[in-house]
């Protein structure tokens, strides 16, 4: 099992309300699986991707990772293993917009202090990989959005995690464009045998997922 | 990528390094002109080391000279009567205009001299004059000078060139090699040549005063000033005493519009930094979602302030030089090309060096006090706000 969240709460505090994000998530989640986690927006998808990638601390509850409780890691175990294990694909990409195609793949290797040969190389396999060859010294701008999304995924896989997490991956596209993306997951989750965790509203996301958790008002109420 | 980050806001980051190069410029011109007034005057500390200076009372000695009074020549008699004195040598002091065929004005921070023939190392102590030179003759009609290396260099003066002063013509005959910036700039004639064309006679700035052996300098100043009347008499500690006050206001003064300058700076970048660090609050956010250790993101940030302090500082320096130039120009009348030679010795590399180090380390922390602030923020907020 690569994630394990039990009894995961997050309350969030804005003056005198309180707001329930997650209420009391528990969910196992098999390695080399593709889940999908879906619901309306505001439901808690986003709170719960935050937990599970250890960008955001829970109120109560705790997320283990690889069977490792995160709660006991200091933040820079945190922060080590957010670089080195897991991938983000955020809604809106949020590449660097100064920086090239290549040099957006580059940036999580060159925290890791990955060589940078191995960095130049390996960020070119991967925009080949998501089909992006023609498109190294591109800049954000200069790139359509379904290709700004495709960096964005081989970002994610630039220091070879074991677990990817995209939140909302194809919100932002059209729907040809978003079945492109959902079949690149796929064939992340099929050929390289990653584990995804995908929040979505996108119902071809579902249909190809292993599993599928919905949540409503921060809590799990289907589980397929 | 620091750079091509501040180039994203090309005018912010423009005017932002435009308000620091004026800063450095500012910091500059003022560090290298009170710098050479202050070691102009330090080292004018060596002269007369060791002997007691006979000033009129009320005038104003500032180390070599003494200005705002004269003494009658009968005085040096009434020195010379008291005990202990070995030798006393009078000396006319003149902030002097002579003019050299009648087109460039020596200005008045120029000093003509007068010491009686004979007394030259009173004054220059063991400066040698260049080769082909030699001492005035003592046969005041030949009304022969020498005068200081930089009056050489700047007018082109050399043995044998003439110089008018006061309708006087006067014959160069010997060029001291520069010792120091004051020696540079006089004209040394002998005493009655000097009294005889600026209509002195009789009369003389002060007296240099060699005591003899195993007479102590503050009983001997102590003598001076109770036998003859209208005199101060002051031993190298009254002297330094003088002018230390001077040199405290200088430095404090200099000290205080260089911080004051610095801290208007580092103000101007950290207000682009905050600026930066709270449009990129998403970028910056990623980069810590997926991993990027706390130190890298403060590193880019003070990086990119740091870039803006150097560029700052490779503007600012050469202005600042220049102005120092023009300064230098201005008060002195010397023509620009003749002293653009001169540019690393009026601003020196060491001065340049430190003033671009003090601009870009305050510029780097101006830059990690936002990003540190940034550092603190929770990130999955930052990333949902910005959605």
């Amino acid at each position: 099992m690569i994630v394990e969240t039990i009894d995961l709460t997050r309350v969030y505090r804005l003056g005198a309300s309180v707001i329930v994000g997650l209420n009391r998530v528990s969910l196992e989640i098999e390695e080399e699986t593709l889940v999908a986690i879906t619901g309306p927006s505001g439901s808690g998808k986003t709170t719960l991707l935050n937990l599970i990638g250890l960008i955001d601390r829970p109120t109560a509850g705790r997320v283990l990772f690889g069977g490792r409780d995160t709660s006991l890691m200091n933040e820079r175990e945190r922060r080590e293993t957010r670089l080195r294990n897991i991938g983000f694909v955020f809604q809106t990409f949020n590449l660097l917009p100064t920086l090239t195609a290549l040099e957006n793949v580059e940036i999580p290797m060159a925290f890791a202090k990955v060589p940078q040969e191995v960095q130049r190389e390996r960020a070119a396999q991967l925009l080949e990989v998501v089909g992006l060859e023609s498109r190294l010294q591109h800049r954000p701008k200069e790139l359509s959005v379904g290709e700004m999304q495709r960096v964005a995924i081989a970002r994610a896989l630039a220091n070879r995690p074991q677990l990817i997490l995209a939140d909302e991956p194809t919100g932002e596209l059209d729907s040809k464009t978003g079945s492109e993306i959902v079949n690149l997951l796929s064939d992340l989750h099929r050929k390289q045998k990653k584990t995804v965790i995908v929040a979505t509203h996108d119902e071809k996301i579902a249909e190809v997922a292993t599993k599928t958790y919905g949540v409503r008002d921060g809590s799990i109420v289907k589980d397929r | 990528m620091c750079l091509r980050n501040l180039f994203r806001r090309r005018t912010r980051t423009s005017l932002c390094v435009f308000g620091v190069a004026l800063g450095v410029a500012l910091i500059t011109a003022v560090g290298a002109t009170t710098t050479r007034y202050v070691s102009l005057i330090k080292e004018m500390n060596v002269f007369y080391r060791g002997d007691v200076v006979v000033v009129p009372r009320g005038s104003i000695f500032v180390q070599a000279f003494s200005f705002g009074g004269f003494l009658h020549e009968s005085a040096l008699d009434e020195v010379k009567r008291v005990e202990g004195i070995r030798n006393a040598v009078p000396m006319l002091f003149v902030l002097g205009s002579p003019t050299h065929e009648g087109v460039i004005q020596l200005v008045p921070s120029n000093v003509t001299v007068g010491i009686p023939a004979g007394d030259w190392s009173v004054l220059v102590g063991s400066t040698p004059l260049k080769p082909g030179g030699s001492w005035p003759s003592a046969n005041t009609s030949e009304r022969e000078v020498v005068i200081g290396a930089s009056l050489s260099d700047v007018y082109g003066l050399n043995v044998g060139s003439e110089i008018e002063v006061n309708k006087y013509k006067l014959r160069i005959v010997g060029v001291l090699r520069y010792t120091s910036a004051f020696l540079a700039r006089t004209i040394i004639m002998p005493l009655k040549t000097a009294q005889e064309i600026y209509g002195f006679e009789t009369m003389v700035s002060m007296m240099v005063v060699e005591p003899q052996e195993g007479i102590e300098r503050e009983d001997l100043a102590n003598r001076i000033e109770t036998q003859v009347l209208g005199v101060r008499a002051l031993t190298d500690e009254e002297r330094n005493e003088i002018v230390e006050p001077m040199f405290r206001d200088i430095e404090l003064w200099s000290l205080g519009i260089t911080s004051a300058v610095f801290l208007m700076s580092a103000v101007l970048v950290m207000m682009v930094a905050v600026m930066n660090v709270s449009e990129r609050r998403r970028e910056l956010a990623t980069l810590d979602a997926i991993g990027a250790p706390k130190s890298s993101i403060v590193r880019i940030v003070a990086t990119e302030t740091g870039l803006i302090g150097l560029l700052g500082g490779l503007l600012g320096i050469p202005i600042g030089a220049f102005a120092t130039l023009l300064l230098v120009c201005f008060y002195t009348k010397v023509p620009l090309s003749l002293i653009l030679g001169e540019t690393f010795i009026l601003v020196p590399p060491a001065m340049m060096l430190k003033t671009m180090m003090v601009t870009v380390a305050l510029s780097c922390i101006a830059g990690l006090i936002p990003a540190i602030a940034f550092g603190r923020k929770n990130i999955a907020e930052l990333l949902r706000l910005e959605h």
